[in-house]
């Protein structure tokens, strides 16, 4: 409930940020602290310098530039959820925003804390995952653009190395033949999930993403492959996760067991890619 | 069967049954509610705990040294010092469960993770928390005991040495003549396990205090959340070894107690401890980790090898069960769960001859004590199971099967077959208003429907009853030697010098509104305007307001502490018109409380006001032949029982019963297991209600209780005796959005044993929770049928029984088979 | 705008309309610093984990659960609490608690009228769905939130 000693210091720009997180030892960047400061009021992370970002407000745009969506890291849930941008281009963000926690926490949280965070349950990995999106992640000597796959790399851990920040997350925008969908079980309404999928279909190429089963969201190739290019209905979506279970080695705790999770998550599929594709064709 | 003499009510129709407006609501509203943690002393220390990290372990050395050396750190205590300076609190139980040791903070072992082993105080609560991370504590490991049935293996862990093993009390409990029953019986159903889960209602607020110490006077003021400050200074007191009233205790606003707020007492000792030690006041906050990891577990209790008689017309005639209670690692209120259960032995229905063995052991868990619907819930959710698989496996209707077994109004009050005397009641009525606010006619039309949209529906009933104002004398029953009986609340209401009603109170609201409904009482009798009457908030010691039981638990407010507010109130009426007899030089007959005023009945000109009456025995009181009357009444209101008798272990254990039937609509996703409650009603009967806004608020707080118990609440060890819910990520309480829409109705049977005709209700007795159970049950006939056997079923539970309904479906068996049993759909 | 970490600043904050300056640690939390730095208590501690919404205040006009904040992050921000809904008169929300037994106990009632008063701020007429989301993050043990809902329905009906 009460922190350890910390150093605060709130830079003005991106570059003064990036210089800090470099520059210290057990630096780590503050975004909407909704997750981050309620594990150091756990201790099970302590840093020693918090970088607030929340002056930085170049992380806080959205826009349509071509054929992709920008979003800043700092762009709260709540700001997704509100964005006209977003509706137009790609809702399923907004309406996954919408059912992370509550509103308070979607008026703190950010979109770039969530993936950054990269806690198994969290709905971001696996849906940006699915939408094929992609990160940009700036250093001291300039920016990398990492593909959502590679973006995720263990349990509380992405590719963002120290000293590094997280800047933009890039979304193909949708159009014609575009349809999204996520689906799982939570803990209680809008609570943590225990199993999801997420699932995308771009002109009949699909991809399918689960969370919950592994450290990072996991491509569920086999029925990305059963999908594509075929008719999809009830009956073809349940023909392709058969058997994916099987390939899961999901954890087990006091909310589900490893094979609850299995079956959950072919489940979650099945419902993500029905969703997805009744989008599609609307 | 005895006869009691129903008591008249002597209230004029006023604002008791009215639902007026809560005198507690603007100060909350406002933020301006005093909860213990709002007030500061100058010079305070905060104090936090250093806490186990092992479920069972020696403790081989303590060393503070480190900790005291951080700057702004005031001192420390361990359990050595605790060990000199106190003697172990005294134990409810009889050997060998009499023989725990228990103290303010760990001694020589630690029995759960999260126990107490030393207290850190420094100038800050960050200091405090950063302070306690310094203290080296050396742990020896001991292996580790877990499940309450191993508990009494040959090699089990053994916690509490003195007591020679685990088992902290034991007896047979039996009436009637249960083998000629299931002799003479058509059916034995039998049920080889019945479980009943661990969790509380963790209350919003933590538990804590802000405690001083006087050194002229040597007492302490303890300004605390406690809710059963007179348990907590019969157990504090003899510790530190001082009298009770060197143990001043304060309580103002309370956030929600529902029983988890009584076991404090250790760590209220380690905070006085502290305050003498280190000459200044101790501030303690709880966490809400803290509180999941160590304080008031709910009892967990096996119901094993379930027989029940039932012979061919449905009547059941007997039950015979094996009842297992898992106390966790200390006895705090325990094993008083031993014999509480017995208030409600036969639950709602007519059972004539029941045999019940109880076992309580201890295990390397938090200590349980008193939870909402305390050790009767347990009782009845088993009640209610048995009736549901009853109905089930003998095909029956279960609205039928309750009906005819139901205790009937006509058997009103009913005596039970270990002589408890229920009050009042109409349960068939009952059933029947819940199941139209359900809308039952339309259930099969609903299941269809649902079916369609690929979900099971299923309706469920849980019947309970909420039994109020406890005899104590029933602890007697688990151990003879103990000097407890009876039950008490105080009250006191006067006049001051400007006629202005105070009132005190011996109790400790939590929400329950007391100081609208004793205001409610007190202006009916005094015939004064309900917003002329003052209550004060709270508790405290020095106002002499209280007794040995003074405390606000077990459903018993609008019995014992209304009846000791109405008693004061009449005492001073009677002042008040003595002394108006006394001015006007007229019988005390002819004067009238009424409209504000003391008045001749028949010439309302002559009038005095409170403020008149108030005056004279405060500062104007020459010149009367007779002392004037005070103006100022303390009345104790005591129940009428008996100890119960030992030998039979007979009597009467509690003086009302209040009763709730809820009835459930689920609708269940075979793929998933996950389920929504789709539609609730619930009914309650306590009797005459006070304040009719106020009891069903109770009553909903109830349902949401059980509602989170059923669904998603748990105290889920893992086999190391980690706690794997020990906050709200893992342990989820409902929110708004889980919430189904609600019905409720109300049904008043007034209590012919209480001065106002009510009922003690605020706890509910869990109806939800066997509604829930049941409504399952029902879901999953169109799967396999299989018998719900746990009373928390969150998602994974339902997944194993649709996709496993024969393991289930194992654990009931019917001898002989009935030819009149429906044979289940699905497969088996 | 300082680029030197420290473990101590000065933050200027208003809360309430009232102008506050103070030296904290970087370490506290906003509701700390709230109720033992400010003496405003009306705000509450429910739980260690963000998780109950008893603590939420305004911050910028906005929702937010001030155990989940530090104290540092406020400067120069502006901050309602419970203690500031009220002027001269209760608000229509803290007089529609009362007339509809949405509190008990009390505790959760702040963070409850915080999140409701917003939403009622951003929209006069919510639907009961709209209220249930909006006090989603606020957990009460006590009534079940029926009466909540319908104490914020009411406010909004009578628009």
């Amino acid at each position: 409930m009460l922190l350890r000693e910390v150093s605060y210091v709130r830079p003005g720009t991106v570059d003064e940020a990036v210089s800090l997180l470099a520059e210290h030892d057990g630096a780590r960047a503050l975004a909407g602290g909704q997750t981050l400061l309620n594990v150091m009021k756990q201790r099970t992370a302590s840093p020693d310098v918090l970088v607030d970002l929340g002056s930085l407000d170049e992380l806080r745009t959205i826009s349509v530039s071509g054929s992709s969506l920008e979003i800043g890291a700092m762009t709260t849930l709540t700001a997704l959820i509100g964005s006209s941008e977003v509706e137009v281009t790609r809702p399923i963000l907004a309406e996954v925003a919408a059912t992370v926690a509550d509103v308070q926490v979607r008026n703190r949280g950010t979109l770039g804390g969530n993936i950054c965070v990269n806690d198994p349950t969290n709905h971001f990995p696996p849906l940006l995952v699915a939408l094929d999106a992609a990160m940009t992640v700036a250093g001291v000597d300039g920016e990398r653009v990492v593909p959502a796959e590679e973006f995720f790399v263990g349990v509380f851990e992405t590719t963002v190395r120290e000293g590094e920040l997280l800047t933009r997350i890039t979304v193909p925008a949708g159009g014609k033949g575009t349809g999204d969908g996520m689906a799982g079980v939570t803990l209680g309404a809008h609570g943590t999930y225990v199993a999801n999928a997420a699932a995308s279909v771009v002109d009949g190429t699909w991809r399918v993403a689960l969370g919950c089963v592994a450290a990072v969201p996991v491509r569920a190739s086999a029925v990305e492959e059963a999908l594509s290019g075929g008719s999809v209905d009830e009956a073809s979506a349940r023909s392709a996760v058969a058997g994916v279970g099987a390939t899961l080695d999901p954890p087990s705790d006091v909310h589900a067991s490893a094979d609850y999770r299995r079956s959950l998550a072919e489940t979650s599929i099945v419902r993500a890619v029905l969703q997805a594709h009744e989008r599609a064709r609307g | 069967m005895t006869t009691v003499e129903a008591q008249e009510t002597t209230l004029q129709k006023g604002f008791v049954g009215q639902s007026v407006p809560r005198k507690e609501d603007r100060r909350l509203v406002e933020g301006q509610g005093v909860f213990f943690d709002d007030v500061k002393r100058h010079g305070m220390g905060y104090l936090h705990f250093v806490r186990s990290p092992y479920p069972h372990a020696r403790i081989l050395s303590i060393d503070v040294s480190a900790a005291l050396e951080l700057p702004g750190v005031y001192g420390t205590l361990t359990g050595d010092e605790v060990a000199i300076l106190t003697d172990p609190f005294f134990q409810i139980a009889a050997e060998p469960g009499g023989s725990i040791k228990d103290y303010a903070l760990a001694v020589g072992k630690v029995r759960y993770v999260g126990e107490p082993v030393a207290a850190v105080v420094a100038e800050s609560r960050e200091l405090a928390r950063d302070a306690a991370e310094l203290v080296m504590v050396d742990y020896e490991p001991l292996d580790v005991l877990v499940d309450a049935r191993k508990a009494l293996e040959p090699d089990a862990p053994v916690l509490h040495e003195e007591c020679g093993g685990n088992m902290t009390y034991e007896g047979r409990w039996e009436w009637g003549d249960v083998d000629a029953a299931f002799d003479a019986a058509d059916h034995v159903v039998k049920i080889s396990e019945l479980h009943f889960d661990r969790f509380n209602s963790t209350p919003l607020e933590l538990d804590g205090a802000l405690v001083e110490y006087n050194r002229g006077t040597t007492q302490w003021t303890i300004t605390t959340n406690n809710q059963f400050p007179g348990f907590a200074v019969i157990m504090m007191a003899p510790a530190m070894r001082v009298g009770t009233d060197k143990l001043r205790m304060v309580t103002q606003d309370i956030g929600g107690g529902f029983g988890n707020k009584i076991t404090s007492h250790p760590q209220l000792v380690a905070c006085c401890l502290l305050a003498r030690k280190l000459n200044r006041p101790i501030q303690w906050t709880e966490w809400r980790t803290d509180f999941h990891q160590s304080m008031s577990h709910g009892n967990e209790r096996w119901f094993l090898d379930t027989e029940v008689a039932v012979t061919a017309d449905g009547t059941m005639t007997a039950f015979r069960t094996k009842a297992l209670d898992d106390a966790g690692a200390y006895l705090r209120y325990e094993p008083l769960g031993g014999v509480i259960w017995a208030q409600v032995a036969p639950g709602m229905y007519g059972w004539r001859n029941i045999r019940l063995d109880f076992t309580q052991v201890l295990t390397n868990k938090a200590p349980c004590s008193p939870n909402r619907g305390y050790s009767r819930m347990q009782h009845l959710w088993f009640t209610e199971r048995i009736v549901d698989i009853v109905a089930q496996e003998l095909g029956f209707d279960r609205v039928e099967l309750r009906k005819k077994n139901f205790v009937q109004p006509d058997q009103m009050p009913y005596e039970t077959p270990n002589g408890c005397v229920y009050d009042s009641g109409d349960y068939p009525a009952s059933l029947d208003l819940v199941l139209e606010l359900i809308g039952y006619e339309t259930i099969e039309q609903r299941r269809e429907e649902a079916a369609a949209r690929g979900k099971l529906l299923g309706l469920g009933i849980g019947s309970t009853l909420d039994s109020g104002t406890n005899n104590f004398g029933q602890s007697q029953l688990i151990n003879p030697e103990l000097q407890f009986s009876g039950n008490n609340e105080v009250a006191t209401v006067k006049l001051d010098i400007f006629g202005e009603v105070v009132v005190t109170l011996g109790t400790t609201p939590q929400g329950q509104s007391h100081e609208t409904t004793a205001a409610q009482v007190v202006a009916d009798v005094l015939g004064c305007d309900v917003d002329l009457v003052h209550v004060r908030a709270g508790h405290d010691s020095y106002w002499n307001s209280h007794a040995g039981f003074s405390g606000t638990y077990a459903s018993q407010f609008a019995v014992t502490g209304l009846g000791a507010v109405k008693g004061a109130a009449e005492m001073l009426a009677e002042q008040m018109k003595t002394l108006a007899s006394m001015v006007f030089q007229c019988p005390v007959e002819a004067i009238e409380l009424a409209d504000g005023f003391a008045r001749l009945a028949d010439n309302h000109e002559a009038a005095l006001p409170f403020m008149a009456l108030g005056a004279i025995p405060n500062a104007n009181n020459a010149g009367f032949p007779i002392d004037p009357p005070p103006m100022n009444a303390r009345f104790v209101y005591r129940p009428p029982f008996d100890v119960p008798d030992k030998e039979r272990k007979f009597g009467k254990l509690t003086l009302t019963y209040a009763m709730q039937i809820h009835a459930c609509v689920v609708e269940v996703d075979p793929e998933t297991g996950v389920y929504e409650l789709v539609d609730y009603a619930a009914v309650d009967d306590c009797g005459v209600r006070v304040n009719p806004k106020i009891v069903e608020g109770q009553v909903m707080g109830a349902t949401a209780h059980a509602i989170g118990a059923a669904m998603f609440e748990s105290f889920t060890y893992d086999e190391d005796g980690n706690l794997l819910t020990p906050n709200f990520y893992d342990y989820h309480v409902p929110h708004t959005l889980d919430m189904p829409p609600l019905k409720t109705g109300a049904v008043e049977s007034p209590s012919p044993f209480t001065s106002l005709g009510t009922k003690g209700m605020g706890e509910g007795g869990g109806g939800g929770i066997h509604a829930i159970s049941a409504a399952l049950q029902d879901a999953l006939r169109a799967a396999g049928a299989p018998i719900v056997t746990d009373s928390h079923n969150p998602y994974h539970r339902v997944f194993e029984l649709l996709r496993h309904p024969e393991r289930a479906r194992a654990k009931v068996e019917v001898t002989p088979p009935s030819l009149q049993a429906g044979r289940p759909s699905g497969g088996e | 705008m300082s680029v030197t970490p420290a473990t101590s600043l000065f933050v200027q904050v208003t809360v309430n309309g009232e102008r506050y300056e103070r030296e904290v640690p970087a370490r506290r939390l906003l509701v700390h610093f709230l109720r033992d730095d400010l003496d405003l208590t009306g705000t509450h501690i429910g739980c260690d984990t963000g998780s109950c919404g008893a603590c939420t205040v305004h911050l910028d006009g906005v929702p937010v659960k001030s155990c989940s904040v530090l104290a540092a992050q406020v400067d120069g921000a502006s901050i309602t609490t419970v203690e500031g809904l009220a002027g001269d008169e209760q608000t229509p929300l803290q007089r529609s608690f009362a007339e509809h037994h949405a509190l008990q106990c009390g505790y959760c009632t702040p963070g409850m009228l915080m999140s409701a008063t917003a939403l009622l701020e951003q929209n006069p007429t919510p639907t009961e769905d709209e209220v249930r989301v909006a006090l989603q993050g606020n957990i009460c043990r006590c009534t079940g939130y029926w009466n909540i809902i319908e104490a914020v329905l009411a406010v909004g009906q009578n628009r």
